[in-house]
């Protein structure tokens, strides 16, 4: 019988319970999907970090050994048990034998014991050792695809002259690459003299990776080399604890999705809030009913409780599975992102978890609209109505705690306790801000006192009870402004850096031309240009405070730990002007160095004028005083160095330069190959073309996110129709009183009209005032791009917003219009 | 030439295949400035009688004629302007809309016929009924009696040519009963109006120049009362 009773409270108030199935599922989908998503990721690239590191123990520089390590690595392989490989990793440019095509590639030089774990496949299906012998290379599909070469043909890399012996097919140690900059050259380690790139200074990442037979080895071995590897320059990991640029990508990268998807879960919760106060308004009557012939608030509660939980589940089984079919997606979303060896897949965790997340997300949304049948009396089935009244002090209780718990949640999700406590407060405070604005027009608009009828009344019905006029706009608008940031972004980010290339900026790179190679290099270009002098090194200390290299990665933008480009100054820093400090370098205070620090590395580090700043320089440390602070007045494509010193303090150090050169566009690829051709130890990169492979990665990204913030949008949309079925009853009412006061269904329409489009022009006007806040501080501040409302595809995509808005409503309200005023006369309260 | 004819009209309805028969063949003729009762027990159909004699529900065969025209087959929106003058309907459940004050409510179907003066007569309506003090009131803030002297006020404004009510003090005590009755009475009278109205109050009929009597959907009586 309860069951019976149960089913067709859901049958009589299908409309409702279908919203209510649907906001549970779309709660679910992006967070379930995006969970599964990351895991499988995590397992791909992390999972098996050994073929990902290629070793047990990895140890990297950015120099070449030390000779203490060096003696440490001896001693180590030649113990039993103990298996080693080395690897040099370089970006240089490669070029076709007869020098008419030339292209910049990631080149790693191997030794013959590599891979020590994960794979190389190859084209012809043999392994490595076998085909990559001196005077060999195998590369990646696009060397042959970009130069036009074929496997057999020769290849120009640095000063050696090597055959192309087979295609790489995949490569498990190789990072995913965002930017497709350098396609891979293997080359072998007993070419590396022939090449010459690394003895004349290329920037090389120098690796080696050890196999240990006893994993228990692993932590003294790490502890042996740490002991004689130089601190700040030579770091010692095992394969769990070395970080991995693709798995900090990916980190990012779905920390950011996982912002959206926790928005789009708080605003389909207010959806299923809205729906389900929805359908237990319908039940009003049917409750009091209920409470006059006996029903206790227990049974009430638990009979409702349990139409939740049966609404609930089926709306989580439909979001588990829309996740995992969500996933799926993703592959194509996310193109060439993804590590090779993903294995797409759903666990029992991803299920479990799901199931969680949804309970969690149930409980709390729906916490106000149950507590809310304790409220109806008896005599509503006289009234037809329920009084308002404060609400009972269990109720706030409850609501603290699922406020707590869904707080839980979203830290959890973001796994970053701050970032979830502001991004809730954010939302919260974003909705709040919108109620009031929209509170406050809609106060005003009922205030005027000449507006025309129709009008009138759209303004009186926005005022309605039960209708969720507030968090209709509120939750449109926070969804909305969400997309109309992302397109402002993007269109921002492609203007600032890609389609509007500045002129006069300069659109080649040049990179490790050595000391004496200076006068050649101005005599191969026939002009003088401004040679920047780049000197590495890492900061160590900033006042005596050692860098927390730890807490630094776990940042998500710049790091302090990375390696500096320090210079002098070299002419050219025309486009800067000093925001602190008399002079770039006044007298040196308490005899100390100074250094010019530039905003942004300022900021970082949170530096002011005076402090002192210890810096290791390939070993050498040096001790600086911030003598002023600079900041940029040009866009970022012009040459800058974050930290500057007086020439006489950096002569003496080792010492690359670098050239941003300015060449008409069709001289760009000959200009390539005479560089390369006479320096082959010179890199250089073509800007015009990275900006069009950044151009790529920027649309990929806004389609990934503007995607998920899609789910936002049908959030929106879906509170608009369980607010639509929450004020159906007013709304024949209100159609019924105008039909028999002589109204025709064209003013009965233009009202509904202008309601909807009020809510459109609200929700519309706050998206786009938040979207172009939002926007804008990402543009100036963390972009730094001159920033372009594009108010035109702005009021476009406004304008869109708002028919949508306008149809959904009217559609929703076609069937009360039609009907004949009879039919409701004696049933409406 | 009476103001309001209905001819052989029956209502019927499908349920569950059946078919229920709530009017059968009512012949019935309202002259102009004439009150009418219908009267009969709950369920004989009186309400069902009055919606499709005010144009508010169509009838299943027969035809209504209303000042002259033929409503039967007009459609919604040739039925509203008609709705808007010529009638004026009084309900049981009073029917105010509860986002607009007394006031607004009295005015609105004056402004739906662009009457400039809607405020001053909507103002001397409720100034009437007793109500001046209350213009601003909105319906939930108004007593029963309260609620439905605006609805009067409501019906009126427009000078109708016949006021259809639907158990108009069915929602009230007697008290606030027999101040509506005086009201709706005294208000016929002085503007000649044609009141329809639909109660099983013997109170009520006994004031009516005609009673129209009704049981199971037919007609069983009439009685012609004298002034």
């Amino acid at each position: 019988m309860k069951l019976r009773f149960l089913l067709r409270d859901i049958v009589h108030s299908r409309s409702q319970a279908l919203v209510f199935v649907l906001c549970v599922a779309l709660s679910l989908v992006c967070i379930v999907a995006i969970n599964s998503f990351r895991r499988d990721v995590q397992t791909a690239i992390v999972g098996d970090a050994r073929a990902l590191h290629g070793g047990d123990v990895i140890v990297r520089s950015s120099y070449p050994f030390s000779a203490g390590l060096e003696q440490a690595l001896t001693e180590l392989l030649a113990r039993p048990g103990v298996t080693g490989a080395r690897s040099w990793e370089m970006f240089s440019v490669v070029r076709r034998a007869d020098e008419q095509g030339s292209l910049l590639a990631g080149i790693k030089v191997v030794e013959p014991a590599y891979p020590l774990y994960g794979r190389i496949d190859l084209a012809s299906g043999k392994g490595l050792a076998e085909v990559l012998r001196p005077g060999r290379v195998v590369v990646a599909p696009a060397v042959l695809d970009r130069l036009g070469l074929a496997i057999g043909d020769q290849l120009l890399v640095g000063h050696g002259r090597l055959v192309i012996a087979d295609l790489i097919t995949a490569e498990s140690l190789r990072s995913v690459d965002f930017f497709n900059f350098g396609p891979r050259v293997l080359v072998a380690a007993a070419d590396l003299a022939t090449i010459r790139l690394v003895e004349q200074g290329s920037r090389v990442r120098y690796r080696a990776m050890l196999r240990l037979d006893d994993g228990k080895q692993i932590a003294a071995t790490v502890a042996a080399l740490e002991a004689r590897a130089v601190a700040d320059q030579e770091l010692v990991a095992t394969y769990a604890t070395a970080g991995s640029r693709v798995k900090r990508l990916f980190d990012n990268l779905f920390f950011f999705l996982s912002l959206v998807a926790v928005f789009t879960m708080l605003l389909a919760g207010i959806g299923m809030q809205s729906s389900l106060a929805a359908l237990l308004r319908g039940k009003e009557r049917s409750i009091a009913t209920l409470r006059a012939i006996g029903a206790d608030s227990r049974f009430l509660l638990r009979h409702y409780l349990l139409l939740v939980l049966l609404l609930s589940s089926l709306g989580a089984v439909l979001g588990i599975a829309g996740g995992m079919a969500l996933e799926r997606l993703f592959v194509d979303l996310f193109g060439q992102f993804l590590p090779d060896n993903l294995v797409l897949g759903t666990s029992l965790t991803d299920i479990i978890e799901g199931l969680a997340v949804g309970l969690a997300v149930v409980a709390f949304f729906t916490l106000l609209p149950l507590a809310a049948i304790r409220e109806v009396k008896p005599k509503a089935v006289f009234s037809g109505s329920t009084e308002n009244r404060p609400r009972r002090r269990e109720t706030w209780v409850l609501l603290a705690c699922g406020t707590f718990l869904l707080g839980g949640l979203v830290v959890r999700q973001l796994a970053d306790l701050q970032v979830g406590l502001s991004l809730m407060a954010g939302i919260l405070g974003l909705i709040a801000v919108i109620s009031l604005l929209v509170g406050g027009l809609l106060a005003a608009l009922r205030r005027l006192r000449h507006l025309p009828l129709p009008l009138r009344q759209a303004v009186r019905s926005l005022l309605r009870p039960g209708n969720a006029s507030r968090s209709i706009v509120a939750t449109l608008a926070a969804a909305f402004s969400v997309l109309l940031a992302i397109y402002l972004l993007q269109a921002n980010l492609r203007a600032g850096y890609i389609d509007s290339y500045p002129p006069d900026a300069p659109n080649l790179f040049t990179l490790d031309i050595q000391k004496d190679q200076r006068q050649d290099f101005h005599l191969l270009l026939g002009e003088e240009v401004p040679l920047y002098p780049v000197i590495r090194a890492r900061l160590t200390a900033i006042n005596g405070n050692k860098i927390d290299r730890r807490a630094e990665r776990k940042g998500r933008g710049d790091s302090l730990t990375r390696e500096f480009s320090l210079s002098y100054p070299a002419g050219g820093e025309e486009d800067e002007e000093l925001i602190a400090g008399r002079s770039l370098f006044p007298a040196e205070p308490g005899g100390r160095v100074p250094v010019s620090v530039l905003d942004n590395v300022a900021k970082m580090g949170d530096m002011r004028l005076g402090d002192v700043l210890e810096f290791n320089i390939q070993g050498v440390p040096l001790v600086a005083e911030v003598s002023s602070i600079r900041t940029r007045t040009r866009s970022m494509l012009f040459p800058f160095f974050y930290f500057l010193f007086p020439e006489e303090h950096l002569a003496a150090a080792p010492q690359t330069f670098f050239a941003a050169l300015r060449v008409p566009a069709e001289e760009v690829s000959a200009l390539e190959n005479r560089i390369v051709s006479r320096f082959p130890n010179i890199s250089t990169i073509d800007v015009g073309r990275s900006a069009a492979e950044l151009a790529a990665v920027v649309d990929r990204l806004a389609l990934i996110v503007t995607f998920f913030a899609s789910f936002a949008i049908l959030a929106g949309g879906l509170i608009l129709v369980s607010s639509i079925l929450a004020t159906r009853l007013e709304r024949i009412r209100e159609v019924v009183h105008y039909k028999i006061l002589g109204a025709d269904s064209r003013f009965v329409v233009r009202v509904f009209f202008l309601e909807n489009l009020l809510l459109g022009l609200f929700s519309g006007i706050c998206a786009l005032l938040v979207g172009q806040f939002a926007a804008f501080a990402l543009c100036t501040y963390l972009f730094e791009v001159v920033y372009q409302p594009a108010w035109a595809a702005t009021i476009g995509l406004v304008v869109l917003m708002v028919l949508a808005v306008v149809a959904l409503g009217l559609a929703g309200s076609v069937a009360i219009i039609r009907r004949r005023p009879a039919r409701y006369l004696r049933e409406l309260p | 030439m009476p103001i309001l004819q209905a001819e052989q009209v029956s209502k019927e309805y499908q349920l569950d295949g059946r078919t229920i028969s709530v009017l059968r063949t009512i012949d019935l003729d309202v002259a102009r400035g004439e009150f009418v009762v219908i009267a009969g027990s709950s369920g004989s159909g009186k309400t069902t009688l009055l919606s499709i004699l005010s144009g508010l529900d169509r009838p299943s065969s027969g035809r209504v004629r209303l000042v002259d025209e033929d409503i039967t087959d007009l459609s919604e929106d040739q039925l509203a302007p008609l709705r808007n003058r010529l009638t004026g309907f009084v309900f049981q459940g009073f029917h105010l809309i509860p986002s607009l004050n007394a006031l607004e409510n009295v005015m609105f179907p004056a402004e739906l016929n662009r009457d400039p003066l809607a405020r001053e007569k909507a103002v001397e309506l409720l100034d009437r009924v007793g109500l001046a003090q209350r213009q601003a009131s909105f319906p939930e803030q108004l007593s029963g009696g309260e609620q439905q002297r605006v609805a009067i006020c409501r019906a009126l404004i427009n000078d109708p040519a016949i006021i259809f009510a639907d158990e108009p003090t069915g929602n009230l005590d007697s008290e606030n009963s027999r101040l509506i009755i005086e009201l709706l009475l005294d208000l016929q009278r002085d503007r000649q109006l044609t009141l329809l109205m639909a109660t099983h109050s013997h109170s009520l009929s006994r004031r009516a120049d005609r009673i129209v009597r009704i049981a199971d959907g037919m007609i069983v009586g009439e009685e012609r009362q004298a002034p």
